[in-house]
Parts: structure tokens; sequence; C-alpha cells
């Protein structure tokens, strides 16, 4: 062991420390709804492990609400809402009419249809599977639907921020569910079982660094002095 | 481990948060109608702790970009409108409304204040007020000697008085809808304000232009589902705890740490 050996170890906690900030992101958002898991797998280097993370694509559960605004997509895709940063996906959620009738996010983001914002007269409120927007059996207009042409980063708020043009999905492929959210697709247990293991190896790995100062210490006071 | 802390804070806060909004639906369980609320959350901002990679020149592949979040957060408490279920309990007074609208009722500063409590009675001055005694607008002013008041669907208050032998109309009712009532300020007292998120108050009458009938001898009960809110009590607790394993094992990490020195 050597002190390089070291610098690997404190590559080592620190790689478990990242999976440990996730970890307790995941758990902090086990009632999100639309919210997606992240996982954090290590790149062995040279030298170490070094983070890597990617988003869990998987579905969460649909829990019925019986609001017809909240909005959940069972397929692929995003809805998208318009931010003074410009457009925004999210996944679906509760959204809401403002005063001047306009469906919002609870933030007051505007959901965008195919021609703009959407502005609702008074009335039952349906939204059907493929996404058109009726008031009182009167089209209003169809939400947007895409999907990303490449990873969209995560920006909290329950907001991804695309990158690069999205794809729009054909009106019949949307499979949109009105009256339910996406619960959050964190699984507590898992994440649990997770944060179990990476105290645990953040511990071996202490132990190990311990053990590479003993080595170094013995070095320095026993063969220093009979060098000396 | 500072972050992992936080984080894991921000989540027993909210379910925190969550437990206090079911208990509020739950205490409401059998108030006239009462809506429940939901607390609803978002996830907070993100923090690239390490850009894109590429690794190696020939064959080169790029890793995405490495973000942590920070916690979860409360995006708000929404009020869910859905029509309670119709009570019958056959007093002449209780009107319930079936659909859209609110009752309008005078505070006594003048204001008006909206409510779905239709559980009225008759003032010493004859006129019809609420439980709390506030004037229904606009005022139906009940004769002292009519022996009987009825309700149409559309809102027409007729009395009955003795001699007569056909009903007086006394009045018409008029409901009030908005805009987004979610966005209603509740008082208590079963009573709401227009806000700047509902929007100004349109008044009609019942059973026209989409506004609900009105049904005499009928309450509308709280929308809580005590089964429901039982569940999300549930859930919630567990993962308050769940959170709290979380600090737990961010504190022990944090120890674990310290203990590198000797």
């Amino acid at each position: 062991m050597s002190a390089e050996g070291i610098g690997a170890s404190v590559r080592a906690l620190r790689y478990w420390e990242r999976r440990q900030e996730v970890v307790a992101n995941n758990l902090a958002n086990v009632s999100t709804p639309g919210f997606k898991g992240e996982r954090v797998f290590a790149r062995l280097l040279d030298g170490g492990p070094e983070a890597a993370s990617a988003t869990d694509p998987t579905r969460g559960a649909l829990s019925r609400t019986g609001r017809p605004l909240d909005l959940a997509l069972e397929g692929d895709g995003f809805l998208v809402v318009r931010t003074d940063l410009g457009e925004r996906y999210l996944r679906g959620g509760s959204f809401t009419v403002d005063a001047g009738g306009t469906v919002v996010t609870s933030e007051g983001h505007p959901l965008l249809g195919e021609n703009g914002p959407l502005t609702l007269p008074p009335g039952e409120i349906v939204v059907e599977r493929d996404g058109t927007l009726l008031v009182d059996g009167a089209v209003i207009g169809r939400l947007r639907v895409e999907e990303a042409s490449a990873p969209p980063l995560r920006e909290g708020a329950n907001l991804w921020e695309p990158q690069g043009a999205g794809l729009a999905v054909a009106p019949g492929d949307v499979r949109m569910r009105s009256g339910h959210l996406e619960e959050s697709n964190v699984d507590p247990v898992r994440a649990l079982v997770e944060m179990i293991e990476v105290q645990r190896a953040y511990g071996a790995v202490h132990r190990s660094v311990l053990a590479a100062d003993d080595v170094m210490q013995t070095i320095t006071s026993e063969i220093g002095r009979v060098g000396g | 481990m500072d972050p992992a802390l936080h984080t894991a804070a921000s989540g027993m806060r909210a379910q925190q948060t969550r437990v206090e909004v079911i208990s509020h639906n739950l205490a409401n369980v059998s108030t006239t109608a009462f809506k429940r609320s939901r607390a609803h959350f978002e996830d907070l901002l993100y923090q690239t702790v390490q850009s894109g990679t590429t690794v190696d020149g020939a064959g080169a592949s790029t890793t995405p970009e490495i973000q942590i979040g920070r916690g979860t957060r409360l995006a708000g408490v929404q009020r869910v409108d859905v029509q309670g279920p119709l009570e019958q309990t056959g007093r002449p007074l209780d009107f319930a409304i079936e659909g859209d609208g609110f009752f309008q009722v005078q505070l006594p500063d003048g204001s008006l204040a909206y409510t779905r409590d239709g559980s009225f009675t008759i003032s010493d001055q004859g006129m019809l007020v609420t439980g709390s005694g506030y004037a229904v607008v606009p005022s139906v002013a009940v004769p002292a000697d009519a022996t009987g008041l009825s309700v149409s669907r559309n809102g027409v208050v007729t009395v009955s008085a003795p001699g007569a032998t056909e009903s007086i109309e006394v009045a018409r009712l008029e409901l009030a809808r908005f805009a987004n009532a979610p966005g209603l300020k509740a008082l208590g007292e079963n009573l709401y304000q227009e806000t700047q998120a509902s929007g100004t108050a349109q008044v009609g009458f019942p059973q026209e232009q989409g506004f609900g009938r009105i049904v005499q001898g009928s309450l509308e009960a709280s929308n809580v589902e005590i089964v429901q809110e039982m569940v999300e009590m549930i859930t919630a607790m567990r993962a308050y705890e769940i959170n709290s394993k979380a600090v737990q094992s961010a504190e022990q990490m944090a120890e674990t740490a310290n203990n590198l020195i000797r």
C-alpha cells in the first residue's frame, strides 16, 4: 500500500458519498408525482471508481384522483409547458386553471397545446385519451405531447430541460390518463437496501484507508528508525 | 455529507406537511360541503456535480453529466373540488347544490363570501341566513305567517300562506361560480372568499348556463373518503420513517469520515 492507494480509497469514499446523496434525493421524492429516480453506478478509472448516473426511466404507478386536470401519460413522452427560460418538459401533474381561464402548473407555467396555451371557459373539463381537451363537449385544443430526441436534463420543480428539438407523438400513440397522477417510480424498500449497502461499503473503504495508514506508519516509524 | 442530510430532512418536512393536510381532511369528514385538500410536491433544483466527460481519444464515448437533486418541497395544497354525496335530511331549509356554483352570503363588513353549505335558517327579521347568521344574497324574505317554504330546482323560492290557495314566489336564489374555484380562499365557517387566483364571480340562476341545481331537503356531505385518507396517512408515515433512516445513515457516514483521523 502506498500514498497512491490512499488516493484511490479517497476517490472511493467520494463515490459512495455521491451515491448516498442520490439515494437521499430519491427517498425525499417518494411522493413527488412524476418523479424519476436516479441510479448511480461506478465507472472504473485508473485510481478508483468515479460516479456516473442515469435516470431510471420506468413508469410510476398511476393513482386515481378524479380531478380532470390531473394528467398522467401512460406511454413515453412529455407534456410541454412554457417558462421564462423557454419550453420545458414534464411527465404530467396536477394542473389548475388560473383566474384568466388558462391551464397552468402549480407554479403558474402555462401548459401548451398544439396552438399555444389553452384557455378554458367555465364548465365541465374532459381530457381524452389522445390529449384532446374539451369543455362541455366543445373542443378547446389538443395537448402537445413530445418525445425527447436526447435525454433531457433535470431542472427541479418536476420540470426537465429539453436537449434539442422534440419529436411530436402521433395522436394515435398518445395515451393520456385524465383524473390520474403518475406516482414517483422510487421503490422505497429498494432505496433503503441501497442505503444500507452504501453505508457498509463506506465503512469498508474507511477501514482500508486506516489499514493503509497503519502500513505507512510502520514504514515511517520502524523502517525509518532502522535506516536512520 | 451535509447535502444528503438536508435532502433527507426536506423529505421528512414534506411528509409532515402531508400528514397535516390529511389530518385536516379527516377532522372534516362530517363537515357539510367540505372539500378535501391534497398536498402536492415537486423536486428541488439540481446541481451538476460533474459535467459530461469524454473517455479516451479514439472511439471516444461521452458520458452524460451527473446531476444530483437536493430533495423535495411543497408545491402547493390544492382543494379537490369534487362534488360530495348528497345526504337527505328532510329539513325544508337545507339546500344542496348538485353541480357547479356557490351560494352568496353577506359578511358583517358588507363584503361577499361564498359557500356550498346550504343549511339555512330564518333570522328574527324573517330573512334566510346561514347557520352562522350571514344573510343570503340576493336576500330572501320569508313572511312571518308563512306556513311552508319550498325551493324549485332552478332556485325559485315560494311560500304558502294561510288562506292563499296558491303559493307565493318570494325570491329566486342566485349562484356564483369562478374560473378557478380551487383558488378561492377558505375563511373557515364553510365560507370562501374571492381572490385574484379564483377570478371574479360570475352570477347566474341555478340550472341555467351550466350552473348546478338546488336540491331541497338535502345537504352536500364532505367529499373526504376515510379509507383513502387513511391509506395516504400510512404511506406518508412510512415515507417519513424512511427519510429519517436516510438522515441516520448520512449521519453515520459523516461519523465514519470523522474517524479517519485518529
